[in-house]
């Protein structure tokens, strides 16, 4: 069985270092094969609340024009909060 | 002229610097409202809550069992609470349905031994420790003393979350939370008097289920972000919902039907067939469910602490919609509560959404 969404999105923030959000959400898509603009959303939402809770940090920011509309964007990295939370609930090894 | 170029190009400078942090200030202000939408979304319902929730102690079979018959009364409060929560499973199914979030759930159930246990753990704070302790403030002493007995639930919830978690809880953050519980204090101080009864044999019970029901609830929250953390909170609610299930279901109703002579077997089908018991159960938990996806919604944005405060409005709630429902229009003092609640939310609100937008009092090195 595959990991739940919000696990995926730490265990791969893990593997990686740090990732632009688009660039984390859209393995997210690849991997529970979904599309569209509200998975996308709920994605984002959930990267919101594990920045929120302190398990990821936002390292930089930044503003793309797609058109008349621009979008910001976020690049996360794991947390030292974020990593003990993850052995905590067995998402990493200790 | 030289001036007005100079100040062009000034100007193009800073210009991406600045709309950068107007849509950093713009996306942290997105977060905040919404936190405090869901917050105020549960407010709402779990004031609604009351109405269906106390009309069901009016219905067959639980309208004739009499004030005295201690243990069959506490028998029928199980069976209520059981019936209700299946309910709000279903309305939860429905929820994660629409949203696509069923596999998740099913994700996450599995992992039990690391995540899952902790919304068992919140089903019992929640369910068997507060549910049911509200239920029993309502049945031996009554729904205004049940409503005031919660109030006090989120200063549990706040302290556990910075002992636990260190979640940050600001100065105002605490002066807002202490103004709405006082305005609760106000809406339903003075009625108390009136349902206290010298003569209720029985009356510790209801003061022990309003005790169970603040301690149940201010734990549930912090107990349930632990799990929060790494999971959805869509999930997390139905997941938590299945092991209320589980427990009054698999434990306790078994354990009462064979170890007692209480007879649960049949009130459980007099609910289930007595088409308007359930009809109030399916309303009461049409709300709960709903309420309560809020009420986890809201913790991961603005925090547990300020989510309970503000799901506190429900003192005020419960009486608009009781006096819609049965046109018991409250006090005087009813609007001078509603004003303190009121000025307690928006100094809640007064919080700037930069500091909302990191919870946790933890080193977050060029975080934002």
């Amino acid at each position: 069985m595959k990991l739940h969404q919000k696990g995926y999105l730490l265990i791969t923030l893990s593997r990686s270092g740090s990732l632009w959000d688009y660039d984390l959400i859209k393995r997210a898509l690849h991997e529970y094969s979904e599309s569209g603009a509200f998975r996308e959303k709920t994605l984002n939402i959930a990267l919101d609340e594990l920045s929120a809770a302190g398990l990821i940090n936002r390292i930089e920011q930044k503003l793309e024009t797609d058109g008349n509309q621009s979008k910001l964007r976020f690049k996360y990295k794991l947390s030292d909060f974020g990593i003990s939370r993850m052995v905590d609930t067995g998402l990493l090894l200790p | 002229m030289a001036n007005i170029s100079t100040s062009a190009k000034f100007r193009d400078a800073i210009a991406p610097d600045t709309s950068l942090k107007s849509a950093l200030h713009k996306h942290y202000l997105r977060n905040q409202r919404w936190g405090f939408m869901w917050a105020l979304w549960t407010a709402i319902l779990w004031g609604a809550w009351y109405v269906p929730g106390t009309a069901l102690w009016s219905e067959f079979p639980y309208v004739d069992i009499a004030a005295d018959q201690q243990s069959l009364r506490l028998a029928a409060t199980a069976v209520m609470t059981w019936v209700h929560a299946i309910t709000v499973f279903l309305f939860l199914l429905l929820w994660n349905a629409v949203l696509g979030k069923v596999k998740d759930y099913g994700r996450t159930m599995v992992r039990f031994k690391t995540i899952s246990k902790w919304y068992a753990l919140a089903s019992l704070c929640g369910g068997p420790l507060a549910i049911f302790g509200s239920y029993m403030a309502m049945g031996f002493i009554g729904p205004v003393f049940a409503a005031i007995s919660s109030l006090f639930y989120p200063v549990i919830g706040a302290i556990i979350a910075r002992l636990w978690y260190k979640e940050k809880i600001s100065r105002r953050a605490a002066i807002g939370m202490c103004i709405i519980i006082f305005g609760g204090m106000i809406i339903y101080g003075p009625g108390l008097f009136g349902e206290m009864n010298e003569s209720n044999p029985n009356a510790w019970l209801g003061y022990l289920g309003g005790i169970m029901s603040a301690i149940g609830w201010g734990t549930e929250g912090a107990v349930a972000a632990r799990a929060m953390d790494v999971s959805d909170p869509d999930v997390g609610i139905h997941c938590r919902f299945s092991f209320e299930i589980l427990f009054w279901g698999i434990l306790i109703l078994p354990a009462l039907a064979l170890l007692t002579d209480l007879p649960i077997a049949a009130l459980v089908i007099n609910t289930v067939t007595h088409s308007k018991a359930m009809l109030w159960i399916l309303l009461a938990a049409a709300c709960h469910a709903y309420c309560y996806t809020a009420f986890y919604k809201s913790f991961s944005l603005i925090g547990v602490g300020r989510g309970e405060a503000i799901g506190n409005l429900y003192a005020v709630f419960a009486l608009i919609f009781i006096a819609a429902f049965t046109l018991q229009f409250p006090q005087w003092y009813f609007v001078l509560g509603l004003i303190f609640t009121v000025l307690g939310s928006f100094v809640m609100f007064s919080e700037s959404a930069e500091s909302i937008a990191n919870l946790r009092d933890i080193d977050q090195p060029g975080a934002h």
